[in-house]
C-alpha cells in the first residue's frame, strides 16, 4: 500500500537530488508502449498480407479436393453429381464477382498479384467444373448435340412414275 | 471361359428384360375398345344368292366372288354368319345348292335333322381338288366334306357341277371332243358307277354353259343342247330368231331354260316358258303356291319389277313394284326373290334381291329399297384422308390471315385497314353467335349439318375410298358413316395389275376454295385414259367431272401447286411417250420434271426428262436400265418409292461415341426387286436401289433360294421387305439402312445429278413367324415421331413393329457401343406380342393393304386397313406426347390449384396481421 502511495507520490513529486546522469522520466502523457506498438503494426501488416495470400490461394487449394469429389461422384447423370457440378461451377463464379470486397484489405503492393492469383484459381475451378460437365456429357460439344438443328436438304429434282400401265 | 459365357448370357437376358420394358407397348385398355377404331365386314360381290323366307329362320344365303359363304338377315341386311374360304382357284365357288329349293328337276335332299344323310346347303369349290361341303345354314358350320381329285387337272378347270335327284354330277368337257360325266351321291361322295363319256365334237370353250341338267352350246343361230341325266344322250337343236348379241345365260331354277337376247328360251321339251317376256334379268320362285318368273329392269332411274305365272304367262299384279333407284348403285340384275307362303298373299312380304354392277346387294320390298350392302368395299384399291372444311367463323378468320399475308409488303400503310377488318370480322362473329343463340342464324351448310367440320386436332377426316368396281365412297373416319358415294361405270384398273389412282389435287387448306380429288383410270371399252374430278367432301363432280382422254396412260405424276387456284397438276405420260398436263394452266410447272417407267414384261426401266419450251412440253429419254439378266429371266416383282408427303426430321443417327452418322436421304431413290428361277438355287431375288433421276444403281443385293410374295416399305433412309425363304420355309424380313457417313457431302441441297459418294449400307434379316400380307410405315405431320412399320398378316392382324426391332444396326455381339447407341442386341426372331396387334381381336379378313396418313397431331397417324373387311384406326408410335391422357384428372388439378392459391392468399393476410401486432408490442 505504502509502495503504491510512494509511487503515486513519486508521480507528482520532483526529486531534484537525482543526478543528471540518471534517466530522465518520460514527460507527462508520454506512453512508452507507443514504440512497441509500431513494430507490432508492421508485424500485423505482414500477417494481413499472408492472410490475403491465403485467401487468394484458397481456390487453388480447393482443386485437389474438387478433383477427389469429381472422381468420387462418377460420370453418371443423376441428381447428386449434377448438384455437385452445379455447385462447383457456381461457387467460383460467385467468388469472382465478390473479389473486390475480399481484396479491399489487401490493397497495397501485392494486391493486384493476389487478385490475379485469386481469379486464376477460380477460373481453374470453373475449368474443372466444365471438364466435369464435359466428361458427364452435359456440354454440347459433339456434332450430335446440334443434330436437331440440321435442316433437311432441299431437293432440286422431282420425279414421278412407276410400273408402266401398258 | 465358361464364366464369360455366363456373363454374356446374363447380359443378354438383362437386355431382353430391358427390351421388353423400353420398347413402346401400344396395347389398348379394355375401355378403349372401339373408341378409336371401327370395322365394317363385307362378303364381296354376290355370285350365288338364295333367299328363303319360309324357313323357320328366314335367311339369305350367299356365295360370292370373294369366295365367301355367308348368311344374311333378310330384314336388315346384316351378316348372320360368314365363312371366308380358301383363296385363289382352290376356293372358287362353282355350285351353291340349297336343299328344299323349289326346283322340279331336283328333289329335295332334306333329311331329318341330325342325320348325316341330308344337307342344308351344299357347295362345290375349286377344281383340283374339288371340295364338296355340306353346311349347316343356321350356324354356318361345315357338317361334312369330301373331295375329288381329277385325273386331268387342266381340263377340270372348265368343269361344271350340277345337282339332280340326290346326285351330284361332275361334268368335265374336253373341248371339241367329248364330255365326261361322273355322278356322286351328294352327301357321301361315293360314285354311282363309272364315268360316262359322251361324244360331242361341237363343244367350244367360249360358247357353252350348263342350264340345270342341260349342257348347251351356242352355234350361230342355233342352240345345241344335251340332257346329261337322260337315259339316251340325244342332241337337241333349238333354232333362235336371231343370233345372240350378248352372252347367253342360264336361268337358275328352271331346268334347261336360258336367257337369250333378253328373252327366255327353253331347250327342255318338258319345260315351257313365256317367250313374250323381255327383260335383262329373271328369277324364278313361287307365289301363292304357283310358280312364277319375276323380272326387273331399270329405265331412267326407275326400277320396275314385274312377274308372270309360269303356267299361263298371266301377269301377277300383286308383285308389280316400281321405285327410284339411285344411280350410284349401278345397274341391277334380279338374282333371287321369295314370298312368305300364304294363300291369296298380297305380295307385300316378297323380298327381291338384286346384285348390281357396282357390286352392291340391294333388297327391295314394297316399292322401296329395304337395305343395301356395299360389297364394293371388299375391293378397295386406293384411299386418301381429306381434311374437313373449316367452320364458318374459322373460315373468315382464315381469310383475314390470308389477306394479311398477301399485303405483307405494304404492312405499315395497311395496319389501319387490317385492324378495321379484324374488328368487323369479330363483330360479324359475335353477331352470328348471337343470331345462332336466338335461333335466327343462317341455316348450316350440308357438311356442317352432317357434322363434317374440322376438329382442333385434325383427327376427324373424310376417308375417300376408291374400289375396283369404280365406286367411290366418302366415309367418316371416326364413326364409319357413308356420307356420299359415287359410281363410275365403264372404268377399270390399268394393265400389269396396276390399280386406278385416287389423287388429291387440292387439299382443304385453301379456304374458300374447295378440295379437289381426281380419279385416274382406264376406259373399259376404248382403253384410253379417264379422269374424274370431284369434291371429296360433298362427293359431287367438280371442274366438269368426267374427262375422256384420247390417249392411253402409261404413267403419271403430280406437279407442285399452281397459282392462282392451288391445284396440283397431273402430268400424264402417254403410250407414245408424250406428256400432257391437267389442268392446262399448270403446264409450265412440268418443266424440269423427271419421269420413269418400269416395264414388268421386259424388266426394263426407262427415265425421261420433261422440258417446257415454246409453250409445249417434250420428253427426252435420258437413261434405261435393263434388269432382265443375261438370259432374260429376271422379272420385276415389286417397285417401291418413298411417300411424297414424307418429312424427315432427323438428318442423322447418334452413335455411341456421340458422333453423328448422317442419313443418306435420297428422295429420288426407288427400290426394285426382280425374281428369276435358278438352276442351282431354285429361285433368286435381286434388290436394286436405283436413283430414278440419274438412272444410277446405288446398291444391289441378291437373295438365293428365296421367292415371292414380296412386300416392300421404303421410307427415309431405310427399306424393309418381306419374302418367303424356300430353304428354311419361313417368311423373313430384310431391312436396309443407308448412311452418308460421318460428314454430309452437301448439307443444304440434294441433287441426284451431282451424285454424292456411294452410301454406307447396313443390312440385317429377321425371321417373322407369320405370313406377311402388307407392309406400311407410319407417317406423321413433321416426321418427329418415331416410325413404326405396320405389318399386316395373313391371319388378319396388324402388328405395329417398332423400327428399333427391325433396325439393321442391332449389334450381333453385345458391345458397349451398341448399347450406348440404344440398339437392342440382335435376335433373329421378331417378337410378336399381342399388345402390338393394333386391331386386337377385330380380325381383318383377307387383309390386302394398309394405308396411313398424318393427322393434325404430330404424335398420331391415321390408319386404314383394307381387304374383305375395312378397319380404320389411329396409332401413336411414340405415344400421345402432345395430348393429355384421356384419364387426366382435371378436377383434382383444378382443386389443387384453387386450394393452393387461396391458401397462399390467406396465409399472406395472416402473416401481415401478425407483423402488425408485433410492431405494436
Amino acid at each position: 500500500m505504502s509502495a503504491k502511495q510512494n509511487s503515486r507520490k513519486s508521480k507528482w513529486a520532483l526529486d531534484f537530488n537525482v543526478s543528471k546522469n540518471a534517466d530522465i522520466p518520460s514527460p507527462a502523457g508520454y506512453n512508452p508502449t507507443a514504440l512497441v506498438n509500431q513494430t507490432e503494426i508492421v508485424r500485423d501488416q505482414r500477417l494481413v498480407i499472408k492472410k490475403s495470400w491465403d485467401l487468394a490461394l484458397g481456390p487453388l487449394k480447393q482443386i485437389p479436393m474438387n478433383l477427389f469429389i469429381m472422381y468420387m461422384s462418377g460420370n453418371s447423370i443423376s441428381i447428386f453429381p449434377i448438384m455437385m457440378v452445379g455447385m462447383m461451377l457456381i461457387r467460383p463464379i460467385k467468388a469472382m464477382f465478390t473479389t473486390q470486397v475480399t481484396s479491399k484489405m489487401a490493397e497495397g503492393a501485392q494486391g493486384t498479384g493476389q487478385r490475379i492469383v485469386y481469379i486464376l484459381g477460380n477460373l481453374a475451378n470453373v475449368g474443372l467444373a466444365l471438364y466435369k460437365c464435359h466428361s458427364m456429357g452435359l456440354l454440347p460439344t459433339h456434332a450430335s448435340d446440334w443434330l436437331a438443328f440440321v435442316e433437311p436438304q432441299t431437293r432440286l429434282e422431282y420425279y414421278g412414275g412407276g410400273i408402266s400401265f401398258i | 471361359m465358361a464364366d464369360a459365357h455366363f456373363l454374356a448370357g446374363a447380359l443378354t437376358s438383362a437386355m431382353l428384360v430391358l427390351l421388353s420394358t423400353t420398347v413402346v407397348v401400344n396395347g389398348l385398355y379394355e375401355d378403349q375398345i372401339k373408341k378409336f377404331d371401327w370395322r365394317s365386314m363385307h362378303v364381296g360381290a354376290a355370285k350365288h344368292i338364295h333367299v328363303d323366307l319360309n324357313h323357320f329362320q328366314p335367311r339369305l344365303l350367299l356365295g360370292t366372288h370373294e369366295q365367301v359363304v355367308a348368311s344374311i338377315c333378310p330384314k336388315t341386311g346384316e351378316i348372320g354368319w360368314r365363312q371366308v374360304l380358301e383363296q385363289k382357284a382352290r376356293g372358287d365357288i362353282k355350285l351353291l345348292q340349297v336343299s328344299g329349293f323349289a326346283d322340279d328337276s331336283s328333289d329335295t335332299a332334306a333329311a331329318p335333322v341330325g342325320t348325316h344323310l341330308g344337307f342344308d346347303m351344299l357347295t362345290v369349290q375349286g377344281h383340283a381338288p374339288a371340295l364338296v361341303r355340306g353346311w349347316n345354314t343356321n350356324t354356318g358350320t361345315i357338317e361334312w366334306e369330301w373331295s375329288v381329285m381329277p385325273l386331268n387337272t387342266e381340263r377340270a378347270q372348265d368343269a361344271h357341277w350340277f345337282y339332280s335327284n340326290s346326285l351330284l354330277y361332275h361334268v368335265v368337257p374336253t373341248w371339241r371332243s367329248h364330255l365326261e360325266v361322273t355322278a356322286y351321291f351328294g352327301t357321301s361322295g361315293h360314285t354311282t358307277g363309272s364315268t360316262s363319256k359322251i361324244m360331242a365334237a361341237w363343244i367350244k370353250p367360249e360358247s357353252c354353259l350348263l342350264s340345270g341338267t342341260f349342257f348347251v352350246c351356242v352355234d350361230g343361230k342355233q342352240l345345241i343342247s344335251l340332257d346329261l341325266v337322260a337315259k339316251s344322250t340325244q342332241v337337241i337343236a333349238t333354232t333362235l330368231d336371231t343370233e345372240p348379241t350378248s352372252k347367253v345365260q342360264a336361268l337358275a331354277g328352271l331346268n334347261g331354260v336360258l336367257v337369250v337376247n333378253r328373252k327366255l328360251v327353253s331347250v327342255n321339251k318338258a319345260q315351257t316358258v313365256c317367250d313374250t317376256l323381255q327383260s335383262s334379268s329373271y328369277a324364278v320362285g313361287t307365289f301363292n303356291y304357283r310358280k312364277i318368273v319375276a323380272y326387273g329392269d331399270l329405265a331412267e332411274g326407275v326400277l320396275k319389277i314385274k312377274a308372270a305365272y309360269l303356267d299361263n304367262c298371266a301377269p301377277v299384279p300383286e308383285l308389280d313394284q316400281s321405285l327410284t333407284f339411285n344411280a350410284d348403285y349401278g345397274t341391277p340384275s334380279l338374282r333371287s326373290f321369295d314370298c312368305k307362303l300364304k294363300r291369296n298373299g298380297d305380295g307385300k312380304s316378297c323380298l327381291f334381291v338384286f346384285s348390281t354392277s357396282a357390286e352392291s346387294i340391294v333388297a327391295v320390298q314394297q316399292n322401296r329399297v329395304r337395305w343395301v350392302r356395299e360389297e364394293a368395299l371388299a375391293n378397295v384399291v386406293d384411299s386418301q384422308f381429306i381434311d374437313l372444311p373449316l367452320a364458318d367463323s374459322e373460315g373468315t378468320l382464315e381469310n383475314e390471315m390470308k389477306g394479311k399475308s398477301v399485303d405483307a409488303t405494304g404492312f405499315e400503310t395497311d395496319i389501319a385497314s387490317a385492324f378495321l377488318r379484324r374488328i368487323t370480322t369479330q363483330a360479324i362473329q359475335i353477331k352470328s353467335l348471337f343470331l345462332h343463340v336466338i335461333g335466327l342464324g343462317p341455316p348450316p351448310t350440308d357438311t356442317q349439318r352432317a357434322g363434317l367440320v374440322r376438329d382442333s386436332f385434325g383427327l376427324h377426316k373424310m376417308l375417300v375410298l376408291l374400289t375396283r368396281s369404280g365406286k367411290i365412297f366418302g366415309i367418316d373416319n371416326i364413326i364409319g358413316k357413308h356420307h356420299w358415294q359415287l359410281y363410275l361405270p365403264n372404268v377399270v384398273g390399268f394393265g400389269n395389275d396396276e390399280n386406278m389412282r385416287l389423287i388429291v389435287q387440292r387439299t382443304s387448306k385453301h379456304f374458300p376454295l374447295q378440295p379437289l380429288c381426281t380419279i385416274v383410270a382406264k376406259d373399259l371399252s376404248t382403253g384410253n385414259g379417264v379422269l374424274y374430278r370431284f369434291n371429296p367432301i360433298t362427293g359431287r363432280a367438280a371442274e366438269g367431272g368426267l374427262l375422256q382422254l384420247d390417249y392411253q396412260i402409261k404413267q403419271l405424276s403430280l406437279l407442285p401447286e399452281a397459282e392462282p387456284d392451288f391445284v396440283k397438276g397431273i402430268l400424264l405420260l402417254d403410250a407414245t411417250n408424250k406428256v400432257h398436263v391437267h389442268p392446262k394452266h399448270a403446264t409450265q410447272l412440268a418443266d424440269g420434271m423427271y419421269l420413269y417407267t418400269a416395264d414388268v414384261k421386259t424388266s426394263e426401266l426407262a427415265g425421261y426428262f420433261v422440258k417446257y419450251a415454246g409453250e409445249k412440253l417434250s420428253t427426252t429419254p435420258i437413261w434405261t436400265v435393263h434388269l432382265c439378266g443375261h438370259n432374260n429371266e429376271q422379272k420385276i416383282v415389286a417397285v417401291a418409292g418413298k411417300s411424297s408427303i414424307e418429312h424427315v426430321h432427323s438428318q442423322g443417327r447418334v452413335l455411341g461415341d456421340r458422333s453423328v452418322l448422317y442419313k443418306y436421304i435420297n428422295p429420288n431413290l426407288v427400290a426394285v426387286i426382280t425374281q428369276a428361277p435358278d438352276a442351282l438355287h431354285k429361285s433368286i431375288l435381286n434388290l436394286y436401289l436405283i436413283d430414278v433421276v440419274s438412272g444410277s444403281i446405288v446398291f444391289t443385293m441378291t437373295h438365293r433360294k428365296v421367292r415371292p410374295p414380296v412386300h416392300i416399305v421404303h421410307s427415309e433412309n431405310w427399306l424393309a421387305y418381306s419374302y418367303y425363304n424356300d430353304k428354311v420355309r419361313r417368311t423373313e424380313i430384310t431391312t436396309i439402312e443407308l448412311y452418308e457417313g460421318k460428314t454430309q457431302a452437301n448439307s443444304s441441297v440434294w441433287s441426284s445429278l451431282k451424285a454424292p459418294m456411294m452410301p454406307l449400307v447396313e443390312r440385317q434379316s429377321y425371321i417373322i413367324p407369320t405370313v406377311v400380307e402388307a407392309l406400311r410405315e407410319t407417317i406423321t405431320e413433321r416426321g418427329i415421331t418415331n416410325k413404326h412399320v405396320l405389318i399386316g398378316t395373313a391371319n388378319g392382324a396388324i402388328i405395329e413393329m417398332p423400327w428399333a426391332l427391325l433396325d439393321p444396326r442391332r449389334p450381333i455381339a453385345s458391345t458397349t457401343q451398341g448399347r450406348e447407341e440404344g440398339a437392342i442386341p440382335y435376335i433373329p426372331e421378331l417378337p410378336l406380342p399381342t399388345e402390338n396387334f393394333i386391331n386386337y381381336n377385330q380380325t381383318i379378313a383377307r387383309l390386302r393393304n394398309i394405308y396411313t396418313a398424318p393427322s393434325g397431331l404430330e404424335s398420331t397417324c391415321l390408319v386404314v386397313a383394307t381387304g374383305l373387311d375395312l378397319f380404320v384406326t389411329r396409332v401413336a408410335p411414340s405415344k400421345t406426347f402432345d395430348l393429355l391422357k384421356e384419364d387426366f384428372d382435371y378436377i383434382l388439378i383444378s382443386i389443387v390449384l384453387v386450394a393452393l392459391t387461396s391458401g397462399s392468399l390467406i396465409v399472406r393476410h395472416l402473416a401481415s396481421r401478425k407483423l402488425l401486432k408485433q410492431a405494436w408490442k
